[in-house]
């Protein structure tokens, strides 16, 4: 399989998803390292969930990790 | 009129009765003390009033109408704060206020005057921090910016200065005076300074039943004990002394004798004519020669009806 | 009526200030990338795995496929993080005692069921619609077929039941006291769906068929008309769980 030919082709379709995958972290991460008062859990433990899982990881931290105070 | 009317309110949590057969009216205009100790039931009453508990019986009629458990439209006259306000803690005191004015249906103009005036007398003006951020004190002060920004017939304070600085609290007290005839004024509290300080009217809760429900100069009239304070230097003889109180007591010139030591002070109660007794006392004191240093008629005290009421 | 827009536009800020909306949409354009991204890859991803072995042809992806995994990651993604991120959004309102100061100045409590439900219904509208737009765009570009005709008609029975989930989610939460317990009765009563899905006799009727057979509305191979009683019970539904979470809230402890 050519890979760059691929990436060329659905550029479109790769770079907005890059982006928007990105955004979600960054605002996550954002917010663990802010408001460090969780539910439950440690910042690194969040830091590493909303880092390494992609999507389901943010999602799960809004959901669960999230301290109620905000 | 009254404004507020509980009538023989009984209620229980589980087995545990808060309120039995409560009465209590609430003229309108006043501004009305419920005094009562911790777990005396002070919280419940105001909740019971305002719809958010049931009443295990008995009726509450506010501006003429039952109040009914949950949605109640009584509270369209309504403003409270509770003992501990809470608020969406992502908006700014501001943005928190504008809200409430909003839904309470005051019109743009006349809103953000309110608001401005508001903020201002509770010491909040121009801060743009979120609620988050707020500490008890603050929160405090934006509960009382909030009960009262629609100017409602009926304000409700769940003990307001418990969690204030005494500035804050002085500052609260006189704008709650200030509030006189705008409104009725119902609020809780266990410090009877605050009370005597700026209400017409007291109640005291006390197991569950209203003890007292009058003006405060009635109330004064009607409980105060009669009392004289004396003092004496170190050298007194106290044993003489008690000796003649004594023998006052049996004579029945006076009712009790209360020794307090540290300070060589009798508190003497009595209930004839203060000159009689007076007169009488210090004869005697004279004739054995122990001289106070000095004599004084006591003012009741909100703060020893209290004690008498709840004893 | 107006305080319904004022509460309305308080869920707004709410749910925007706590990051959640910006996290919908978020998410929801991931997926609409992702479902047409997924159909293309399918067949090299196969091919990757079985090397070339594979003794058949993969056939070329299609709009259909594309499609397809926009059904599939809708509810098995979308609905499911919107259900997580509201089931508490009756419960913390009330163990919170948040709703005390607006209730005691006469704020009705039907007022605060009302909008939840309008302004949830509205952010739903907006995601899905989001999703769907970015899907059906990269969906014209990269798929030049027409085998997908009735694009509208094959998402609004998804809407709909978008719309019966989220009522769903405000009556749990209701009757909840936190956010778990929602989540839970929310899972509860989904799962119910499915397993009355497995009585045939119930399939016109069943809310659940508004999210399995979009692939055939969109083709026209099954008639929409068919799945009206499952439209109108999801409707019914909807309006009797709104009712019913302003008959709970009337009574509630705040
Ligand atoms: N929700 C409740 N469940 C059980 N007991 C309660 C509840 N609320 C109050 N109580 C009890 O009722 C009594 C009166 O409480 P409260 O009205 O808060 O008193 P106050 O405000 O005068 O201090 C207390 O003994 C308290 O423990
Ligand atoms: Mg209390």
């Amino acid at each position: 399989m050519n890979g760059i030919s691929f990436l060329m082709d659905h550029l479109p379709l790769l770079i907005p998803l890059i982006i928007l995958q990105f955004t979600l972290m960054i605002t996550a991460l954002i917010h663990v390292i802010k408001h460090p008062d969780y539910r439950f859990g440690t910042k690194g433990m969040w830091i590493f969930i909303v880092v390494i899982l992609q999507l389901i990881g943010p999602v799960f931290y809004f959901v669960f990790g999230k301290g109620d105070n905000e | 009129m009254n404004i507020i009317e509980v009538k023989n309110v009984s209620k229980s949590f589980g087995s545990k009765q808060v309120l039995d057969g409560l009465h209590l009216g609430v003229p309108k205009g006043s501004i009305f003390g419920f005094v009562g100790g911790n777990g005396a039931g002070k919280t419940t009453t105001m909740k019971l009033i305002l719809g958010l508990e049931e009443t295990t019986k008995g009726d509450i009629f506010v501006g003429g109408e039952k109040v009914t458990f949950g949605n109640t439209k009584t509270n369209r006259i309504t403003g409270y704060l509770p003992d501990v306000p809470e608020f969406y803690p992502y908006m700014s005191a501001e943005e928190y206020l504008t809200f409430c004015g909003e839904f309470t249906g005051l019109k743009k103009a006349e809103r953000k005057q309110r608001i401005k005036e508001t903020l201002t007398l509770v010491g909040l003006e121009g801060n743009k921090k979120r609620i988050k951020g707020f500490s008890r004190g603050m929160k405090q002060r934006l509960g009382i910016a909030q009960a009262m920004l629609n100017n409602p017939e009926l304000l409700i304070c769940d003990e307001p200065t418990s969690a204030l600085d005494p500035e804050g609290r002085n500052e609260f007290l006189e704008l709650l005076a200030s509030l006189k005839g705008k409104m009725t004024i119902l609020f809780s509290t266990h410090i009877l300074g605050d009370v005597e300080r700026i209400c017409d009217y007291v109640g005291i809760l006390d197991e569950g039943k209203l003890k007292v429900s009058s003006s405060i100069e009635a109330l004064k009239q009607t409980y105060a004990k009669s009392q004289i304070e004396l003092s004496f230097d170190e050298a007194a003889d106290f044993s003489i002394l008690i000796a003649e109180l004594n023998a006052l007591i049996e004579q029945e010139i006076i009712t009790e004798v209360e020794k307090i030591n540290e300070q060589n002070q009798v508190i003497i109660s009595y209930n004839k004519d203060y000159t009689d007794v007076a007169g009488v006392l210090l004869e005697s004191l004279i004739a054995k020669k122990i001289m106070p240093v000095s004599l004084r008629k006591m003012n009741p005290s909100l703060e020893s009806i209290f004690l008498e009421v709840i004893r | 009526m107006k305080n319904i827009y004022y509460f309305s536009k308080k869920e707004f800020l709410e749910s925007w200030r706590t990051s959640r909306l910006l996290i919908l949409m978020i998410i929801f354009l991931i997926l609409g990338i992702m479902n047409p991204l997924i159909a293309i890859l399918t067949p090299d991803i196969i091919q990757m795995s079985f090397g070339d072995s594979l003794p058949v042809n993969i056939p070329e992806p299609t709009s259909l496929d594309s499609w397809g995994q926009f059904y599939q990651n809708m509810t098995q993604m979308g609905l499911i993080v919107i259900t997580l991120l509201f089931s508490g959004t009756m419960s913390g309102e009330v163990s919170k005692g948040t709703l005390i100061n607006l209730v005691t100045k006469g704020l009705k409590r039907s007022t605060v069921v009302i909008s939840k439900s309008i302004y949830l219904i509205l952010q739903w509208s907006f995601c899905m619609l989001l999703a769907f737009f970015v899907t059906w765009a990269y969906t014209l570009y990269y798929f030049t077929d027409d085998n997908s005709p009735h694009v509208f008609l094959a998402v609004f029975p998804l809407w709909i039941f978008g719309i019966l989930l989220i009522t769903t989610i405000l009556l749990t939460s209701t009757v909840s006291k936190n956010s778990y317990e929602g989540l839970l009765l929310t899972g509860g009563f989904v799962v119910l769906l499915f397993v009355m899905n497995i009585f045939d006799k119930f399939e016109r009727y069943n809310p659940i068929t508004l999210t399995s057979e979009n692939i055939n509305f969109l083709q026209g191979a099954s008639n929409i008309g068919n799945y009206m009683p499952a439209m109108l019970i999801s409707f019914f539904l909807s309006l009797l769980f709104i009712y019913l979470s302003i008959v709970i809230l009337n009574k509630k402890k705040l």
